[in-house]
């Protein structure tokens, strides 16, 4: 397979958007395509991930509708949708692209419009990824199964509501920094957990899961450019090397997990990529791990390999996984502050990882960031792509 | 209660493995032939939720939602009923309507202290 680069990135802010779908989309990757200027360099393809437009924004084969508002024709264009991990799916379908001798240039766009419909509807279409017989007809909706976790999770392993909450505030100070992120505001743990009046500021959403340690509905599109090692080096661009992907699935209902407190897929998924790019998780500066709620960060930080079974929000306590420690953990913010546009959020990892990479990270720049590693958790962790990107000088 | 309400896994008849929900081949030893296996009976709670934000179709207060693992080993979702929730509690397992979308009411598991 040939190498493959990320030569341009760049997104919309997530939140609450006022433009249409095809707007999003082309904003993200209009910015995408202005960093990597490519000059005379055509793009071959676009590869959009996306999960709902078709449910949610009624428009269907929305990578064609990204070409024509681009006027990049003849150029390639799909669409994958793989659930929470479309993102990072479409970002491998890229790759494979250009490693496979394919393409040479391939813009990759996640964007999804959650808000178009109410809060209601929106947790419906996430919660139709669950097992429509053995799941979904219960009322089973992503909060209730992270809520299941997390409350085997704590209870084995000493987590309290405290250390949710912690996640909770580091990722939201982050995101003040993030002038994409869909919430600009500072949480305390009075406010959210011992002061009186946090009962009121954080209610409870799936018990022991709070407000706060549940990702918001955001709208939002992010972009990126790959091309080929050669295209990369002839343009000159810096280059973020796409060293590592792997990618595993598990079983569809949660309830067949041998352990439901494992998330087999992302320890695969993460073996896989380290693998590929041939360094291990200690060699990683910087990671953006897939927190739709608080808890996912801590056992994705165990099963990806920093830290061992059980010990993850020790580290989160001794401040290790803050801006300023050794393994910055979500310095985007995370989902749970820069927001959750489902199909965008894999692509909108990679996004902040290569701007990390580049040294172009504004006010939460990681110092001297060479490899990054990026988790997007499809599913309740039953279809996980994990992403391994190094800094080559 | 009619048959048509109660809950079914899959028996495999080449080598006795049982799994709940159905797959089109056995988890153990990919056999197609395949039989119905009734869900129910006694076992405990490994894990459980209050959910506040409703899903649709719901009008309570909160939803309790819970994993279980029944005698037989098997693994179930369902409503948990019952006023004290605690894991590793004995519960048992009934049908009851889980779910009303407009005039279709569902069936499905629900799970009662022992």
């Amino acid at each position: 397979m040939r190498p493959v680069s990320i030569i341009g990135a760049g997104m919309t802010k997530f939140g609450r958007s006022e433009w249409p779908l095809s707007k999003l989309m082309s904003v993200a990757s209009l910015a995408a395509l202005h960093h990597a200027d490519l000059g005379d360099v055509k793009v071959d393809g676009v590869v959009v991930a996306n999960m709902g437009a078709a449910r949610l924004n009624r428009q269907t084969a929305i990578a064609s509708a990204l070409v024509d508002s681009l006027n990049i024709f003849p150029a390639t264009a799909e669409s994958v949708e793989n659930g929470p991990a479309s993102g990072a799916s479409a970002f491998k379908v890229g790759y494979q692209a250009i490693a496979s001798g394919m393409a040479d240039v391939v813009l990759v766009t996640g964007v999804e419009m959650m808000r178009a419909v109410n809060n209601l509807e929106a947790t419906d279409f996430v919660a139709s990824l669950s097992h429509p017989e053995a799941e979904y007809i219960y009322g089973v909706t992503l909060p209730s199964l992270a809520g299941m976790f997390a409350r085997l999770y704590m209870e084995r392993y000493g987590v309290t509501r405290e250390h949710l909450a912690r996640v909770a505030i580091k990722n939201h100070d982050n995101a003040m920094k993030n002038p994409y992120a869909h919430i600009h505001q500072t949480v305390t743990m009075e406010g959210i957990l011992t002061a009186p009046e946090a009962v009121v500021n954080n209610p409870p959403i799936a018990e022991p899961l709070h407000m706060f340690d549940c990702c918001p509905v955001s709208d939002g599109a992010a972009s990126l450019v790959l091309a080929s090692q050669e295209v990369a080096e002839k343009l000159g661009r810096p280059i973020v090397r796409i060293a590592g992907i792997g990618q595993a699935t598990d079983t569809h209902a949660v309830q067949n997990r041998p352990d439901p407190t494992e998330l087999t897929a992302v320890r695969l998924a993460a073996q896989k990529a380290f693998s590929m790019a041939g360094i291990t998780p200690k060699d990683i500066d910087v990671a953006e791990l897939h927190d739709a709620f608080t808890i996912l960060e801590i056992a994705e930080s165990e099963e990806a390999g920093f830290f061992k079974k059980g010990e993850g929000h020790k580290a989160l306590e001794k401040g290790i996984t803050s801006l300023g420690g050794k393994l910055p953990i979500n310095p985007s913010g995370g989902l749970k502050a820069k927001g959750h546009p489902v199909g965008a959020t894999g692509v909108a990892q990679l996004v902040e990882l290569t701007w990390q990479l580049r040294g172009e990270a504004g006010e939460r720049q990681v110092q001297k960031a060479k490899n990054a590693f990026a988790c997007n958790f499809g599913g309740f962790g039953n279809n996980v792509v994990a992403t391994v990107l190094t800094r080559e000088v | 209660m009619g048959n048509d309400t109660k809950v079914y896994g899959i028996r495999c008849k080449a080598c006795g493995h049982e799994t709940y929900p159905a797959h089109a081949c056995c988890p153990k030893c990919a056999s197609e032939a395949l039989e119905p296996l009734e869900i129910a009976g006694n076992g405990k709670v490994l894990t459980y939720t209050d959910l506040y934000a409703l899903p649709l179709d719901y009008e309570q207060r909160y939803l309790r939602l819970a994993i279980v693992e029944l005698d037989n080993g098997l693994r179930a979702t369902g409503q948990l009923l019952d006023e004290n929730p605690k894991i590793g509690k004995k519960i048992k397992t009934v049908i009851g309507i889980v779910r009303q979308s407009g005039d279709r009411k569902i069936h499905g598991l629900q799970f009662i202290p022992v």
